[in-house]
């Protein structure tokens, strides 16, 4: 009986998507998935060996969950089950470098090609961005930043709310 | 004929609250002046008045489907009004006349292959208005969805200035029967290559320009090399950010239990500033049993609470259901304690 109340509450959340802004939706999806996932992490590893990469691993697969209608989190959630490695750790500071470096050399150079090059850089940043064409990579990294942004906001307001 | 896609499109598409009913009239005014100076027989007239009728009806569901932006509603279907469109296009196409200008407005998907295309025979005097219409039409381009391909192309102003002197007025204009939905200026190639090529450069530019309000600081910098290079900066300085917070959050981790009830109702109040803090009387049992492992859906997975709990969780679920309800109308059990 409780069941039934439950699933049908369920389905009554997501009916009308377009009275709560999407954002807040993210948002909370993307807590409810956290800060579960996180006490859990905790639960189990009574000793405090609670490293960084399992919690990176939790806020990827949060961030993830909470934003399935996107092509990018599938790629992610792959990404992350498939293994525990923190990919996007080291990649993402060794880019910075990269793109310095050769906006440097290229100068006036071919221009098309720096833009190529800007592009492709794009899309390694972005999960999955290497398997989508230009125009689709460019639609999803707009989600992407956007999500991105709001699950800095919501990572800020968990640490300031511990400390 | 120009003149009534004209005056349509310098009415601002910005929002989808424009009333397509208004346009429908002007565009049949419109018509109806133009083709009686050009001694069109009156069944004619009507004959386009009821076609564009439609067409433009259909427009306006079509319209009403698009989400607006980007974000979360791009990818949103657009199917169930093209079959109406595939009848309308048909129609459109057998009422061309020969003596008369004739406007055949078409919408296009590019998945589904249905296009806006204006098709015009030639007169001196139009041929002026096309650079107009083109360039209005750039704005609205730019404010509507992009699987509404009313094409104008911005790039190709500048291409096409200077050839465009070059041909001769007499020259019949590029038609552009092609279904990937661009529009040839004039003066152009027209081969299927360079109009896909038009086309792809112009979804790309509209994309751009997405991201730049997005990113900020990007409106400074000029160029595509720049501000591609702004966005991947900004991307990388955010993914730098979440790592950090969750470094920081992993060291602060074992305190997380301890705070955790006034975290998450605090983190709630930040976005939902109406709801009052919940977790009063039982905080042991309220955080624990709606704290479950979530399924995939992201929603709670009340049936793992134990039957003895749940009616304890009622009470305190029925308080922030009549909140969220407020605010949103719906009775939701997104998330809740």
């Amino acid at each position: 009986m409780e069941r039934q109340i439950i699933n049908k509450k369920k389905r009554v959340f997501s009916v009308e998507p377009n009275k709560i802004p999407p954002s807040e939706v993210f948002t909370r999806k993307y807590t409810s998935h956290l800060v579960p996932a996180l006490k859990k992490l905790n639960m189990n590893k009574n000793s405090s060996q609670v490293n960084q990469l399992t919690v990176k691993h939790e806020v990827d697969m949060a961030l993830a969950l909470s934003a399935q209608e996107f092509a990018w989190s599938r790629f992610l959630l792959q990404k992350l089950s498939s293994s525990n490695n923190p990919t996007t750790a080291t990649s993402s500071s060794s880019n910075g470098i990269r793109i310095q470096e050769r906006s440097g050399k290229e100068g006036g150079g071919d221009e098309d090609g720096e833009i190529e090059e800007k592009l492709r850089e794009l899309q390694k940043l972005l999960p999955g961005g290497e398997e989508m064409n230009v125009e689709e990579m460019l639609s999803e990294i707009g989600t992407y930043i956007k999500c991105l942004e709001l699950q800095t906001i919501a990572l800020k307001s968990m640490v300031q709310d511990t400390t | 004929m120009l003149e009534c896609l004209v005056s349509l499109e310098s009415m601002s598409l910005s929002s989808m609250d424009v009333s397509v009913l208004e346009r429908l009239k002007w565009l049949q005014q419109q018509q109806q002046q133009v083709l009686s100076t050009t001694n069109a027989s009156p069944e004619l007239l009507q004959f386009h008045g009821t076609n564009n009728d439609e067409l433009l009806q259909n427009t306006f569901s079509h319209f009403q489907m698009l989400g607006s932006g980007f974000g979360p509603n791009y990818s949103m279907g657009f199917g169930p009004s093209h079959e109406a469109m595939d009848g309308c296009i048909s129609r459109t196409n057998s009422c061309q006349m020969d003596q008369a200008d004739t406007v055949g407005v078409m919408l296009n998907n590019s998945e589904e292959n249905i296009t806006i295309i204006l098709k015009n025979k030639r007169k001196s005097e139009v041929k002026t208005r096309e650079e107009e219409k083109t360039e209005k039409k750039i704005k609205v381009e730019a404010e509507t969805e992009s699987n509404m391909k009313v094409k104008s192309n911005l790039s190709n102003t500048e291409a096409s200035s200077e050839t465009s002197k070059q041909k001769s007025k007499a020259a019949s204009e590029t038609q552009k029967l092609d279904y990937i939905h661009v529009r040839a200026r004039r003066g152009q190639a027209t081969d299927r290559h360079s109009l896909a090529e038009r086309a792809r450069r112009e979804k790309i530019s509209k994309k751009m320009k997405y991201l730049q309000d997005l990113v900020p600081g990007c409106n400074k910098v000029t160029g595509r090399a720049g501000m591609l290079d702004e966005i991947i900066n900004y991307v990388q300085s955010l993914q730098r950010q979440v790592e950090f917070l969750s470094m920081k959050l992993a060291v602060l981790n074992p305190e997380l239990e301890l705070a955790m009830e006034d975290l998450s109702v605090k983190q709630f109040q930040a976005y939902f500033t109406n709801l009052p803090v919940v977790v009063a009387s039982k905080p042991s049992l309220m955080v624990d049993a709606p704290l479950f492992p979530l399924d995939q859906q992201g929603s709670l997975d009340l049936s793992v609470i134990n039957p003895n709990q749940a009616t304890t969780i009622e009470a305190p679920s029925a308080s922030w259901e009549t909140q969220s309800q407020s605010l949103y109308n719906t009775s939701s059990l997104g998330f809740q304690y």
